[in-house]
């Protein structure tokens, strides 16, 4: 359908060029002819340097040590190594669950709720954001298992009829964690592989040898009809509205696993919400970050990924922060002025603590910055700046889960056993190890996926037009579908 | 069957006007239940095995200072926070003894439990730590008691092989289980009787009796737990 | 439930064969245990069945009745036996851990002879050689000394009759228990108030009022099961008939026992024979029968360091007590004045009349027979001047409980040939020539008499409980071997000594002949009669001499040196007696100079800052645990840490603190460490102590 309809040409000389100058900054005013379009794509994944390898064998390697080596050690030495202790069950594992899961909100969000509002500036990176989610998950889905005491048992969380006569425990959030995690796992991968459909045949078209076999495998035999069009249009928009109720569904669940536990500090009606909201600011950081190093470093990405993609979502990033701030604020007056003892002791902890630091850096970086420098549009289109803002957003969500888990429960109803956590070197190694995998990940599909999906950036030039009314040129979207 | 519906709710009392502090508790519960020592870096990251935590809080300023102490093993909750929260319900409450059981085996290690105990009583095998107990030190673990393995967690059992090793015997003798004929190994080894173990369904047993002390309380009533282990405050250096 | 057998059911048909806890009188069976295959168990030894053993902790004197649980073999369990008068079914955590010293994997596995002291390198030695060279040395007669523990009776009455036969000297009993709590001292002032060189029995039980003059009674004194079970009785009360006991405390550290006191005066150290008098002076006003001396309590209140209010007003309580009881424990002992502070404390229990009944004071009817410190030197200074050719050293390591002033290690270097029983690879055994490893005490016979546990004369009995795990011998039966003694073995001695038990009668039991008795002896754990001894009419009770406290220099601290529940040391090889927390600091694992915030602040220091501990004998090192409970003027350090030797438990945690102790003796021949002096000073260095307790929980800091 999208592939029918003819770009309405638009060169004609007009006295406003320069007006329309300007409009060329977006990418849905600056079409090329869809073969180049194509081609460009084709060859961001093709091209590779050295350099490439280089980073890739280094991310290789580090993520076989840091993460495999080490949590094999883990394995058959014991949880000991890490720095948990009582009471701080729960520690580095556990944070950086929540914050993969946190990760991988944005995949979802852009791409399926921008979807479903028709947000336009959507269109380049659902792709980007989409494997972003994916792969978080995966990253994510590994921290239930490397933080398990006995892993080799792990599959005892799994309902299944079984020689222990037994099943889990519906009751705990970890059973209702473990579903809803496997459940966006799935979704979230057939969300990712529907849209990529036509550009996997595009790709097919495009290549020889091995690639060429993989891409006709993966594309199930799209040709590109009506037909073929219309199914997956549907498809991608019951997808896209089914999976909004498991994005959320999931960090609550996450959130549920602190919330409904009696624990001081943890045991907060708005959990939910605010978790969602900050895997929410989370994923969208990452998802800028990852687009600025896109943009820089794939080859072509600069015509498809533009300053006002960053912008935009730096008006985003803001409008998350400040709902952050809000649920923040909102948790922390109602326990405060809860005056229960144990909670007050907490959040005295958190604020005059030895690590104190830690949440004053979580504010920093969550609040301060983004609302200092995300008013000004100049800042927003300077990609240094976003690189510098976002990644803070993560150290600071970072910083959140970390504060509300291992310092929270160091200081709980029995002063006697207070304690205080120190991560030791084999749980950073896995948490960095978990970020190498990340990256590997991303890394390798950069050159096996279509980092943007081409079709949805055709379809959304061919439904854009510069009319003028009267003497002004103004642009002018129509609906397609 | 018909011998198993009245097996009495164990119940723990300690009072602590009699606790001196002594700690024969803390090693007689290790002793018979095969509770490893983590030695001296462990210990003081706050990973040793001990079932019982002898907490011990000052009151006062110099020369006014005195301490005073509470044993807080696991609390055998009628309510417990810890059995909900479990995936692979390895912390489940006993039909038959009314207490909370720990099933070693089942156990995967998600340590939720213990977040979520609010008297800190469980603990966690980060190591193998009793496996790795040298010979012939080994030999006298208790064959009545699992020895646990890296990746678990374990608590206070209530001497539950005490409990079974009691009614057992009463069984085979055709009689009731006599009030005191059961004894945890705390409760066997404190020198100042500070312990008191029994069926808290018989009004007439040594623990209904001290439960209707007017000095008793349960460790954080407010929320709910309905523990099994009740303490009767200290007369004198408690300030009461 | 009807035509199949579940396994439940299964189980209790089974059981119903098998009666209950079954207690054994007969041991591993015989006199002479021979180690055998479980392919040929004998029969009392079922498969899948507990057998539970009486017989007697010999961790420390007190001689506790203990209960040992085996099964298959193996000793699984100390539990207290019930039936014994000094601890009614109780243990402490030293006897509970007694497997632990069984099966320690540290323990000397066979007789072996040292080719070089302080060598580990051992060679091997049969045993025919070993007594050969036990039988040359005792041969040697007046040349040949021995140094024995506290602990087991049976032995040190062997050797006391094998020294008279050989002509050897009496041998010396000592132990670092003994020194701590000045037993000879506490002996030595029994002796001249009431005629009787004997222990006094206090009975908390029934007092309704304790004054304790730093007498660690629940945690090391001289019975402290005992006293923790009288204790617990005189804190209880029942209705009108008896009211809730009230427990003053005189101490410079807040120990365990003055935890829980009601009252807590942190007094002086050596300021309590003082004390004592002036609350003799103030009873004397309200109307109590006592010497009145010329002290003024409000001088002595102050050179106390308490207020006199809180003088008069233990003097008030007392004299409104019907069955006051004041106890002189070691801190108030083991100084130069110790003797008269302890004739002075004593002397208070007199005039209520209270002797040898419910709520007072009585004498245990054994008679004491430790030596004191003046002995162990008068042994050094004959080993010194050569004239000890062969040591025999059994159930004490004095290389690491004597002071080092005393140079114990230097003397030994002038002996010819040393032999150590040692079951541990202990300091002193590092540097024996011939080690002929007895037994563990819980492969052994013997017995133990209750000195301080109870006012009853009791005998506790112990006997094998397993098989021995090792090529060790019973060191009764090696000098035995010798022949100069007309017995067979370890048992028919035992069974020589018990005689005039059996014929006295009116115990716990009765039997007509030996045999029996000795089935029965085992049986129950010992034998007790009901009778307590009572001490004699009192001789006059005049005043002691007041002794002011030694003076506190520029930068001088007074030192508390305190046994912990690893005891005279030898616990420290126990790795649960390591980690069970040390009540008071909760630290496990190590030693710590307990130190008031308020002096640390003067002096800069911080929890965890090693410091050099000095005093004119030597100088020691630990962390700093600031201690909210002990007087500005004094430092404390425990004891029983600092091992060189005693296996991988022990060896290279914390440090000794006999080495500050100076060799300076009291009237009564004691150790006077309690008027050791030392400085303190920072090394710059840290070593965080292992607590159980949090320290931002308890303390509010990090």
């Amino acid at each position: 359908m999208a592939a029918e309809v003819k770009p309405i040409p638009n060169a004609i000389p007009s006295p406003h060029a320069a007006e329309e100058e300007d409009l060329r900054e977006h990418l849905m005013f600056d079409p090329r002819p869809r073969e180049e379009m194509n081609r460009m794509v084709m060859d961001s994944m093709t091209h590779t340097t050295p350099r490439y390898w280089i980073v890739v064998g280094i991310l290789a390697v580090l993520t076989a040590v840091l993460l495999y080596g080490v949590w094999g050690y883990m394995i058959f030495t014991g949880i000991g190594i890490s720095g948990e202790r009582r009471p701080n069950y729960w520690g580095i594992f556990i944070v950086s669950l929540v914050f993969w899961i946190g990760i991988s909100h944005a995949g979802t969000f852009v791409s399926a709720i921008l979807r479903v509002f028709k947000a336009e500036f959507r269109r380049p990176f659902t792709r980007a954001a989409e494997l972003m989610t994916t792969f978080g998950l995966a990253a994510g889905a590994l921290w239930p298992l490397i933080h398990l005491g006995r892993v080799w048992v792990f599959y005892w969380m799994i309902p299944y009829p079984n020689a222990r006569w037994l099943w889990p425990n519906f009751r705990s959030p970890l059973v209702w964690d473990f579903m809803a995690i496997t459940t966006y796992l799935l979704s979230s991968t057939i969300y990712l592989y529907l849209p990529l459909l036509p550009d996997l045949a595009m790709a097919r078209d495009r290549t020889k040898g091995w690639r060429h076999v993989v891409y006709k495998f993966l594309a199930l035999g799209w040709r590109g009809t009506e037909a073929e069009w219309f199914r997956l249009r549907k498809a991608i928009n019951i997808f896209a509205i089914a999976i909004i109720p498991v994005m959320f569904s999931v960090h609550t669940i996450v959130s549920w696993d602190f919330a409904v536990a009696q624990t001081g500090g943890w045991n907060s009606t708005i959990f939910g919400p605010y978790f969602i909201i900050g895997a929410i600011l989370s994923g969208v950081s990452a998802v800028v970050t990852i687009l600025i190093i896109l943009r820089a470093t794939l080859k072509n990405m600069d015509y498809f990924i533009r300053l006002e993609h960053i912008d935009a979502l730096g008006k985003l990033l803001l409008v998350f922060s400040m709902a952050w701030a809000y649920f923040f604020f909102n948790d922390y007056m109602v326990s405060w002025y809860g005056g229960s003892e144990v909670v007050r002791t907490i959040l005295t902890f958190h604020a005059s603590g030895p690590s104190a630091w830690i949440w004053y850096v979580m504010l920093l970086c969550n609040v301060a910055i983004p609302w200092l420098t995300l008013w000004s549009k100049k800042l927003r289109r300077t990609p240094w700046l976003m690189l510098i803002v976002t990644l803070g957003i993560n150290v600071g969500m970072y910083f959140e889960r970390y504060t509300i888990i291992p310092i929270t429960l160091g200081h709980q109803r029995m002063p006697f056993d207070w304690g205080e956590y120190t991560p030791r070197l084999p749980e950073i190694s896995l948490a960095l190890g978990s970020l190498c995998l990340f990256m590997l990940l991303y890394m390798l599909a950069s050159r096996f996926i279509p980092m943007v999906p081409v079709w949805e950036v055709r379809e959304g030039q061919e439904a854009h037009q510069l009319r003028k009314v009267g003497k002004t040129v103004v642009p002018s979207v129509s609906e397609l579908e | 069957m018909a011998e198993e519906t009245n097996q009495g709710v164990w119940g723990l009392v300690i009072d602590l006007n009699l606790c001196t502090g002594c700690n024969a508790c803390v090693t007689a519960c290790a002793m018979e239940n095969n509770i490893p020592w983590v030695g001296e870096e462990d210990a003081g990251y706050g990973r040793s095995m001990s079932w019982i935590n002898m907490q011990r809080y000052w009151e006062g300023e110099y020369p006014e200072v005195s301490p005073s102490y509470q044993p807080v093993m696991c609390q055998q909750c009628g309510r417990a926070p810890c059995e909900p929260v479990c995936p692979v319900f390895a912390t489940v409450h006993s039909e038959s003894e009314q207490i909370n059981l720990q099933v070693y085996n089942r156990c995967i290690g998600t340590r939720y439990c213990a977040n979520n105990c609010p008297y800190m009583a469980r603990k966690f095998n980060w190591f193998d730590y009793a496996y790795n107990i040298p010979e012939p030190m080994n030999y006298y673990l208790n064959p009545s008691v699992t020895v646990r393995r890296r990746g678990v967690m374990e608590k206070c059992t209530f001497c539950v092989q005490r409990i079974h090793d009691g009614q057992e015997n009463a069984r085979a003798q055709g009689r009731a289980v006599i009030d005191g004929e059961i004894m945890t190994a705390c409760q066997q080894a404190c020198p100042a009787d500070a312990i008191i173990f029994g069926d808290m369904t018989d009004p007439e047993s040594q623990v209904s009796q001290a439960l209707r002390s007017q000095r008793k309380y349960v460790l954080l009533e407010e929320l709910g737990t309905q523990p099994k282990v009740t303490y009767l405050k200290g007369e004198g250096y408690y300030g009461g | 439930m009807s035509d199949s057998i579940s396994r439940r059911r299964f189980l209790q048909l089974t059981g119903l064969g098998a009666a209950a806890a079954v207690m054994t009188g007969c041991g591993p069976a015989s006199r002479y245990v021979v180690r055998r295959p479980y392919t040929d168990m004998p029969e009392y030894a079922r498969l899948g069945e507990s057998t539970y053993y009486a017989t007697t902790c010999t961790e420390c004197p007190a001689g506790c009745g203990m209960i040992m649980r085996t099964f298959e073999g193996r000793a699984i369990k100390a539990e207290g036996n019930p039936a014994h008068p000094v601890n009614s079914g109780k243990l402490c955590s030293r006897g509970l851990t007694a497997v632990q010293g069984l099966y320690n994997p540290d323990r000397i596995k066979g007789p072996a002879r040292r080719a070089k002291r302080g060598e580990e390198s051992l060679a091997p030695l049969s045993w025919d050689e070993a007594l050969g060279e036990v039988k040359t040395a005792l041969s040697a007669g007046v040349k040949t000394a021995f140094l024995l523990g506290l602990a087991p009776d049976h032995l040190y009455d062997l050797v006391s009759e094998l020294a008279e036969t050989a002509g050897t000297a009496k041998p010396v009993r000592y132990g670092a228990l003994g020194m701590f709590e000045a037993r000879a001292t506490l002996v030595e002032a029994a002796r001249q108030l009431f005629g009787e060189a004997r222990f006094p029995f206090f009975d908390v039980a029934g007092a309704d009022l304790v004054i304790s003059f730093g007498a660690n009674f629940l945690e090391t004194w001289l019975s402290p099961v005992a006293y923790t079970r009288g204790y617990s009785q005189f804190r209880r009360s029942f209705g009108a008939d008896k009211a809730r006991g009230y427990f003053i405390s005189f101490e410079a550290r807040r120990s365990l026992t003055s935890g829980v006191a009601d009252e807590w005066h942190p007094v002086v150290p050596g300021s309590e024979g003082l004390l004592a008098l002036a609350l003799a002076n103030l009873l004397a006003e309200r109307g109590w029968n006592l010497p009145v001396s010329s002290v003024d309590p409000a001088a002595a209140a102050e050179a106390a360091g308490i207020s006199l209010e809180a003088l008069t007003a233990v003097a008030d309580r007392a004299a409104k007590a019907a069955r006051p009881l004041f106890i002189p424990g070691g801190q108030a002992l083991a100084h130069s004045a110790g003797l008269e502070a302890a004739r002075s404390i004593l002397a208070l229990n007199l005039p209520k009349g209270t002797l040898g009944q419910s709520g007072g004071m009585s004498l245990s009817p054994a008679a004491a027979d430790a030596a004191s410190m003046k002995d162990v030197q008068a042994l050094v200074d004959r080993m010194n001047a050569g004239q000890v050719e062969t040591l025999f050293v059994h159930g004490v390591n004095p290389l690491f409980e004597l002071p080092a002033g005393l140079n114990f290690a230097g003397a030994l270097g002038k002996v010819k040939r040393v032999i150590s029983f040692a079951t541990y690879p202990d300091e002193t055994a590092l540097q024996a020539d011939l080690l002929l490893p007895d037994h563990s005490a819980l492969e052994s016979w013997g017995y133990q008499r209750t000195l301080a546990g109870t006012a009853a004369s009791a005998i506790a009995a112990r006997q094998p409980v397993v098989v021995p795990l090792y090529d060790t011998r019973s060191s009764v039966d090696v000098l035995l071997s010798a022949g100069l003694l007309p017995y067979a073995d370890e048992v028919e001695f035992i069974q020589s000594r018990l005689l005039p038990v059996l014929s006295a009668g009116g115990g716990n039991f009765d039997a007509a002949e030996i045999e029996t008795f000795w089935a029965r002896f085992l049986q129950y754990g010992g034998w007790w009669s009901a009778q307590g001894a009572q001490p004699a009419a009192q001789a006059a009770a005049e005043a002691a001499q007041p002794v002011q406290p030694q003076s506190l220099g520029e930068g001088k601290f007074r030192l508390v040196v305190y046994p912990t529940q690893l005891g005279d040391g030898s616990g420290a090889n126990r790795p649960w007696l390591q980690e069970t927390p040390n009540t008071s600091t909760t630290v496990m694992w190590n030693s710590w100079v307990e130190i008031n915030p308020k002096t640390a602040e003067e002096l800069g220091l911080h929890n965890d800052d090693v410091v050099l501990i000095k005093s004119d004998a030597g100088e020691v090192e630990a962390s700093v645990y600031l201690f909210p409970a002990i007087r500005p003027d004094t430092l404390a350090i425990p004891f029983g840490q600092g091992h060189t030797a005693l296996g991988r438990y022990a060896e290279g945690r914390g440090c000794n603190p006999a080495e500050v102790l100076a060799p300076v003796l009291n009237a009564a021949g004691d150790l006077a460490l309690g008027d050791t002096l030392v400085s303190i000073t920072p090394t710059g260095r840290r070593r965080p102590l292992s607590r159980y307790e949090s320290k931002v929980g308890v303390y509010g800091e990090h």
